[in-house]
């Protein structure tokens, strides 16, 4: 079995820019053009939210949609400002909700698909499948009896109630099942035994290290979807101080009807809330192992 | 091997169960009062913008009874999410909460019967508005805090353009639609919303519809009556013939209209100039108020949309302290003056409407001296109205039906009958008794 | 290949233990959160309440036991059946057009000579990183001919107003935003896997005097179908759950109902109308109905992804 490494060659390096052997460095423009209208496309709405950030409550809708406008500072300083900085607060709580969260999540899943991965025992199969299948199971069918029972232990409008209920993670799991299986092999670990080391401490020294840019995945993913997730803590939570932000500006949008939404600091707001998911892409890129999605890392 | 695992597994779940139904089972309703010396804990639910500087004003008066405020989405969010906290034993000691979901909240025991430490507030409340939150009953469910009574906004600068004239009746209000279209075939007078049905709901009010009724030990379901039918047929005709605008308000694409003079009037309630203030900065000066336009020649009524009070929970544990909080809110001088000020509310207590503050006219109105005055006196022309138990499912059912009927071109009151059929079908499911 | 610890480790009883201990934590917190809320909802869905009169004293609301009443009625119901009507039409607009694109953005990502192509991926993956919520919104924007650009594009072409929101369109509306916010992951994972193709493969395929058009359709293509299929499944299963985007562009259409989707009615069920045990019934009729496509689903997966490893 080779390891993960070494089964994937130069090529998988995300730069296809470097020309390959014998290739002449002339652009071919058809497919160039197809891949910037792409690029256009999805960088309308960005565009759009940059322009309107830059505009102020009484231009926004009545200045033509993308040229900008001289207010940005001022709807960052309303946007600071507002509720004496309640903002800033939702986008840390958002941060700690998915930083945890992720970092838990693919602990959890990690030592999970090592084990689904790397030992034979009997249950495995209905083990992995039960826990599966939890990917079918929409989050707005459990939001209420999750709900009601965390009730009951006095969780609810706690940063475990949103923390708790992130931690498990069923395509977090088949993914670390994936990569346990390509990246650890079964020899290091035979050795490991036969030196007498503990199955905690091999897991904790010899695998997870191996693990580490699958667990990174499976952190990022997990990251994305408690960052995006809007109805899990839309009902648990109710204190608007342990907000985070998709919850916060849902509330800022959807004032009552006799209060006109804040659409200025809304859209600054949502401007401010993509780039700390903008930042962690870039930085953790070179990590991103999105062969694990279709398996394809078998060695 | 298995079986132990699983015999601990479940174990472990049990233990959960366990302590949940512990913990569950003390929500018992004892009251306790703050111990000498002790501060007593209160959670508050608003949604009204800036209301934390009535609460901080209030928490440095009071270092004995603090109050947490926590914002909410709006008066739809907070009674979902009230009802849920009840269902599961935590809701907050007070929460803001608009007439029409009172029955809802009382119904399902949200709200505590607070008529014994609300006594001395009734006084400071006119008749009308104090029967609102007994719902007709002995007991009090909440304390007043403001009120929504209807009225025409209109743009004078446009109405002055077109040669328009600001309609007295509905028959003027349909002329006036259609010359507006005649004169300016990009313009609306107004727009008719699928989206908000506490506005339906107001004109409804105005031409005479009660939509519930209490007929003993029954409840009396009518909201398919004569009254809101008419209504419903009369903007029907007018959108269906392309007059009236069909788009809902409180979009980009409304505000913009409003900015713009797409729009030139709306028929809405007193808290409007707040609203017309963030949402159409550009017309500042350029609105008008006068009276709604009426159904006979002659009549002086309104309706009410919007408008909202102050509950104390039932599981709350510190009744008194919660109703004394409340009551200073919308009583106290001090405090309704912060409200009319800070949160652009229409108070709903009588001193508080002579507040100093509202002797002037709002800032977006500068030009019309008289404002309140004209206010006031429309104020006291608003109908009363019996809220169900279910306003909720007849409010959800209003944005399917009229959403659909504006699609597809059918007339209006065939969603009135669909909101009727819903209304009494979920109160029948629930095992209320009906009379229609 | 096989080194999993078994019966015959010289360890025994304790090394047996191993695997559920490590997995206990993981089992722990799916039956916490997963199975016993999925138990409750079920509970709650044999359930209903009683009012006693005009339910509005104390204590007038009681619950009681419902039997299949709830299934009668959310079975009976023709909105249910017209709500997943509308997602499987969805679900057939979205798929290809979404995957389509993905695939083809990824096969000239892999291409040699394409310009520009980092700028290009990230700008195609950026929506990845917008919540469906905040890009349902900003696509609302968009939409509204009253403030969209696109309505001076046309005027300026002639042409009259586009409103993706009226009427029938308003499926490919929401199609757009769920293309928009899902095209790009789904490119990267097709690009990775193309990536993790030695080179060699190709080599004498371009000898041989392939076009790349033809070394796409003729050797990349037939490789990636494991990726694909894989693709496929995941992008299936967010199609079936599809709620937050038409839910946020509810308000500003009178186009789409409050039971446009069947997650959207369980949603109203139990947060608009306050009936948690109609939702109940209703998410347990869905959880079913997932539960019978989740067994292709898992025998898929098994072979796709773990036939190689060790039984």
């Amino acid at each position: 079995m080779t390891t993960l490494t070494s089964s994937v060659p130069a090529r998988s390096d995300l730069d296809p820019e470097t020309p390959r052997r014998g290739e002449r460095a002339r652009t071919a423009w058809l497919p160039t053009a197809v891949l910037l209208v792409g690029a256009f496309y999805c960088l309308l709405p960005v565009a759009w939210v940059v322009a309107a950030s830059t505009k102020s409550g009484s231009s926004l809708f009545t200045t033509f949609t993308f040229a900008p406008g001289g207010d940005l500072l001022d709807n960052l300083s309303d946007l600071s400002t507002y509720g004496g900085g309640i903002y800033w607060r939702w986008l840390a709580n958002s941060l700690l909700y998915a930083g945890v969260g992720g970092a838990l999540s693919a602990l959890v899943s990690g030592l999970s698909g090592y084990t689904l991965a790397k030992f034979r025992f009997a249950g495995r199969d209905t083990i992995f499948n039960v826990l599966l299948a939890g990917v079918l199971v929409p989050g707005v069918t459990l939001a209420i009896p999750q709900y009601l029972l965390l009730a009951k232990v006095g969780l609810t409008d706690t940063y475990w109630s949103v923390l708790l209920p992130s931690i498990i993670s069923p395509f977090g799991i088949y993914l670390a099942r994936i990569y346990a299986a390509a990246a650890v092999p079964d020899t290091v670990l035979e050795a490991a035994r036969t030196d007498g080391a503990g199955e905690l401490r091999i897991f904790g020294r010899v695998a997870l290290p191996m693990m580490l840019p699958g667990l990174v995945t499976v952190f990022l993913f997990q990251f994305v979807a408690i960052w995006n997730n809007f109805l899990l803590p839309f009902v648990m939570i109710s204190s608007d101080g342990r907000f985070p932000v998709t919850v916060g500006l849902f509330t800022l949008l959807n004032q009552g009807q006799t209060v006109p939404a804040l659409y200025s600091v809304v859209i600054i707001g949502v401007l401010v809330s993509i780039l700390p998911l903008i930042a962690l892409f870039l930085l953790l890129q070179r990590f991103w192992r999105l062969d694990l999605v279709s398996g394809a890392v078998k060695g | 091997m298995r079986a132990k695992f699983g015999a601990k597994l479940l174990a472990v779940v049990l233990a959960a169960g366990l302590s949940a139904a512990c913990t569950s089972s003390d929500t018992g309703d004892e009251d306790q009062l703050a111990q000498p010396g002790g501060k007593v804990e209160l959670s508050f639910w608003s949604w009204a913008p800036n209301i934390d500087k009535t609460v901080d004003a209030w928490n440095a008066a009071n270092p004995d009874i603090h109050v947490t405020l926590s914002k909410q989405a709006g008066g739809g969010d907070i009674v979902t999410k009230l009802l849920t906290s009840a269902k599961a034993g935590n809701p907050p000691d007070l929460a803001q909460v608009e007439y029409q979901a009172l029955p809802t909240l009382v119904s399902n025991d949200v709200l505590a019967d607070i008529a014994k430490e609300a006594e001395p507030a009734k006084a400071k409340f006119a008749e009308g508005v104090w029967q609102q939150v007994t719902l007709g009953t002995e007991s009090v469910y909440a304390i007043p805090q403001d009120s929504g009574p209807m009225m025409l906004y209109y743009r004078t600068d446009l109405f002055e353009k077109l040669g328009l004239t600001v309609p007295k009746t509905w028959d003027e209000f349909a002329q006036t639609a259609r010359a507006v279209r005649q004169k300016d075939p990009k313009k609306y007078l107004t727009t008719f919303s699928a989206n908000d049905p506490g506005w339906f709901t107001g004109l409804a009010q105005q031409a005479g519809a009660a939509w519930w009724g209490i007929n003993g030990e029954a409840w009396k379901v009518s909201v398919n009556d004569a009254a809101t039918k008419k209504v419903a047929d009369y903007w029907g005709a007018l959108v269906n013939e392309g007059v009236i605008d069909g788009k809902p308000m409180y979009t980009p694409a409304w505000n913009k209209a409003l900015n713009d003079g797409t729009l030139i009037a709306w028929p809405s309630a007193i808290w409007a100039p707040g609203v017309l203030e963030g949402n159409a900065p550009a017309t500042k000066g350029k609105w008008a108020m006068a009276p709604m336009p009426q159904w006979a020649a002659g009549e002086n009524k309104t309706g009410s949309w919007g408008g909202s009070s102050t509950g104390v929970t039932a599981a709350g544990k510190n009744k008194a302290a919660a109703v004394k909080f409340a009551t200073w809110m919308n009583t106290d001088p001090a405090a309704t003056d912060l409200l009319i000020k800070e949160s652009a509310i229409y108070p709903a207590a009588r001193d508080a409407q002579a507040s100093p503050l509202l002797q002037a006219p709002p800032a977006f109105f500068a030009q019309q001296k008289d404002f309140y005055t004209e206010a006031k006196a429309i104020a006291d022309t608003a109908v009363g109205f019996v809220w169900g138990p279910n306003v909720n499912v007849a409010y959800d059912t209003y944005k399917d039906a009229f959403g659909k009927a504006i699609t597809g071109k059918t007339p209006f009151s065939g969603a009135v009958d669909t909101m009727q059929s819903a209304t009494v079908a979920d109160m029948q499911k629930n095992g209320f008794t009906v009379t229609s | 290949m096989s080194s999993a610890v078994t019966g015959r480790s010289r360890r025994g009883a304790a090394s047996r233990r191993v695997p559920y201990l490590f997995l206990a934590p993981a089992i722990v917190l799916f039956t916490l959160f997963v199975i016993l809320p999925i138990g409750y909802a079920i509970y709650l869905s044999l359930r209903k309440v009683k009012v006693s009169g005009l339910g509005l004293g104390r204590n007038s609301r009681k619950e009681i036991f419902a039997g299949l009443e709830n299934y009668r009625d959310a079975l009976a119901d023709p909105e249910l059946w017209s709500s997943a009507g509308r997602v499987l039409a969805y679900g057939a607009i979205l798929l290809p057009i979404m995957l389509g694109l993905a695939l083809l953005f990824a096969l000239l990502l892999d291409r040699p000579r394409v310009g520009l192509a980092r700028f290009s991926r990230l700008a195609i993956f950026l929506p990845y990183a917008v919540p469906g919520l905040i890009a349902s919104m900003l696509w609302g924007f968009l939409y509204l001919p009253a403030v969209s650009p696109f309505t001076n594009v046309a005027e300026w072409l002639g042409l009259p107003a586009p409103d993706p929101l009226t009427g029938n369109s308003v499926i490919f509306a929401i199609v757009n935003i769920a293309v928009w916010g899902g095209v790009g992951f789904n490119m990267i994972v097709l690009f990775t896997s193309l990536r993790a193709i030695p080179g060699e493969i190709y080599e004498s395929a371009l000898l041989d005097g392939c076009t790349q058009f033809q070394l796409a359709v003729r050797i990349k293509i037939p490789l990636l179908l494991p990726s694909l299929i894989m693709t496929t499944v995941f992008s299936l299963i967010a199609t079936l759950q599809v709620f937050t985007e038409p839910l946020t562009v509810r308000s500003l259409t009178n186009s789409i109902s409050s039971t446009w989707t069947p997650l959207m009615k369980i949603y109203s069920d139990a947060f608009a109308q306050n009936d948690i045990y109609a939702a109940a019934a209703t998410s347990v009729v869905i959880a079913g109905v997932t539960l019978v496509i989740s067994f292709g689903f898992l025998c898929l997966v098994q072979r796709q992804a773990f036939g190689g490893e060790h039984r």
